[in-house]
């Protein structure tokens, strides 16, 4: 049973730190939670859903791969659109997250009027899902998006550690003003962030369709990987990936505990955002996060 | 000429009027020294020729080419900016600093042999390259911010500074390593408070007070001239001796 729930809150964990990663990408370089990001993982599902059900009958890695690439093409047309000329003309990041919050507002109603409010399922990936160790039932889908997130993160840290542009990109996390003088055109570099950002997102997107359903409110989701990004500290990309693990693990055991005669699991979201409101409490840099620091 | 600088005038907001119809030239291969006190507009002309700040007015020619006020396209122009302070990124290693400085070249090759003529330079380096830079002293960390700018080979180098807050053993070694890479063939741009040294390495020089440029001549001219002694080399029995001009444009 404790083996079966473990399994369930890492793979849950595992989409949250796919999500919380591409906050936390935005977040270090242009100091400002992109809010918007909830709304192209519903796109990413969404494109799934057309390229699986209702347009094409695509089977699931061809369409998880062009999802992923449209959620990403998404986060790049949004960044040009609600925050480029915000960033050129140098706006606080207060303001760069009210034009996040508007096209997240817009984007949704866009999909309820189009689209509309039905919700959809996308193929299983697996026919038969569970399988048995012991007493415990496994779900094969769960192993699948822990290991698949597992191996997209990987792949983001090489790109960060051992590219040009992920240096330049871990460099503007600290100073983007030195890293535009050092010749990086900015633009194309906050372009890369979000092309980043949104195919996690959509990846994660994917995973929560195949697992739940979609539907235009699903981005709903984010705010939960956003509270395991501050967890871990906004802005660190070890952070958002250990935050967002550690918020899905708990958050699966809280679901089966029962203490006396109440199931927690009514509590699961009292739960999550109380961590949140203790930890901005007492450690508002989260476990990694960057400590202010006193620049000369 | 390798680089023009015509009547420029920059702001900060409408209030602050930095820099007024600075106009000064850099030929080829010298060590231009400007000297001028704090908020005398030095910096600004720094971040103005590298790009990074708009100019409201004014004209910047750079190898016969007028450049506009993007920096990627000056630093590939042939431009790099050694900025005051340093400004490494002190989450990134050594080795990772100096390739931000060679972001725009793909000549792999090249690069690292600049890197081995970034050793002839400071020796030191060679040992810290896995550091992270953050961890280094003041004068390494200078060091690699100076190494940091040469990596994109520039034909014009804006040094900002370079000496600040550094030991004193540390600033004669900072203008000998500036001696060095103008012989080694590159032009040099410095901008200094410490102007005895500036002064005394430099072919030519331009006082810069209130955003203006009040004096013009060779190091040795205005290491020589009265009212520069008396403003900033601190040589007391000229004290009477002000520089012309507190309107200066």
């Amino acid at each position: 049973m404790i083996f079966q729930t473990i399994i369930t809150g890492l793979s849950i964990g595992s989409i949250y730190a796919l999500m919380a990663v591409g906050y936390s990408l935005v977040f270090s370089v242009l100091n400002f939670s992109n809010f918007a990001h909830g709304a192209v993982i519903t796109l990413g599902a969404y494109i799934a859903w057309a390229l699986m059900v209702s347009v094409f009958k695509m089977s699931f890695f061809p369409a998880l791969l062009l999802s992923m690439l449209g959620a990403g093409i998404i986060a790049f047309f949004v960044e040009r659109i609600a925050y480029s000329t915000l960033r050129h003309r140098r706006a606080p990041s207060l303001f760069l997250m009210i034009s996040a919050m508007g096209v997240a507002i817009a984007l949704q109603n866009v999909l309820y009027a189009t689209v509309g409010a039905n919700l959809y399922a996308l193929p299983p990936i697996f026919t038969q899902d569970t399988f048995s160790i012991g007493a415990a039932t496994i779900s094969r889908m769960d192993i699948f998006a822990f290991v698949f997130s597992v191996i997209a993160i990987a792949l983001l840290t090489i790109v960060l550690n051992y590219t040009k542009v992920g240096t330049a990109i871990r460099a503007a996390s600290y100073d983007s003003e030195m890293v535009s003088v050092l010749g990086v055109n900015l633009d194309v570099l906050v372009a890369v962030l979000f092309l980043l950002a949104g195919s996690l997102g959509g990846m994660a997107g994917v995973f929560m369709g195949i697992k739940y359903m979609v539907y235009p409110s699903m981005g709903w989701i984010t705010n939960k990987a956003y509270i395991g990004a501050v967890i871990g500290g906004l802005g660190s990309l070890p952070g958002a990936i250990v935050g967002g693990i550690l918020l899905g693990l708990l958050e699966s055991l809280v679901s089966v505990t029962v203490i006396g005669s109440v199931h927690l699991s009514t509590f699961r979201d009292v739960f999550s955002f109380g961590i949140l409101v203790l930890l901005l409490v007492f450690r508002p840099t989260g476990l990694f996060g960057r400590h202010v620091e006193e620049k000369l | 000429m390798l680089l023009r600088v015509e009547d420029l005038n920059v702001y900060y907001g409408e209030a602050v009027h930095a820099l007024r119809n600075v106009s000064f030239e850099v030929q080829e291969g010298e060590i231009l020294s400007i000297i001028g006190a704090n908020g005398a507009g030095k910096s600004t002309l720094m971040w103005t020729l590298i790009g990074q700040l708009k100019p409201r007015s004014g004209k910047i020619t750079f190898r016969g080419e007028v450049m506009k006020p993007v920096p990627h396209a000056v630093v590939s122009a042939g431009m790099a900016l050694v900025p005051e302070r340093r400004r490494l990124f002190p989450n990134l290693t050594v080795r990772e600093n100096l390739m931000m400085g060679a972001y725009l070249r793909g000549d792999r090759g090249a690069v690292q042999k600049d890197l081995e003529y970034i050793f002839s330079l400071f020796p030191i380096l060679k040992e810290r390259l896995n550091q992270y830079a953050g961890t280094l002293s003041g004068g390494q960390q200078q060091m690699v911010a100076t190494a940091r700018g040469l990596m994109s080979r520039p034909k014009l180098l804006l040094m900002d500074e370079p000496s600040l807050g550094l030991a004193p053993i540390l600033v004669n070694q900072i203008f000998e390593t500036i001696q060095e890479i103008s012989r080694q063939g590159t032009t040099i741009l410095l901008v200094e408070q410490n102007a005895k040294k500036s002064l005394a390495i430099a072919h030519r020089a331009y006082v810069l007070e209130v955003g203006c440029i009040v004096r013009t001549g060779t190091g040795q001219e205005l290491l020589n001239d009265p009212a520069v002694q008396a403003a900033y080399l601190g040589v007391s029995q000229h004290k009477e001796v002000i520089l012309e001009g507190k309107e200066p444009c």
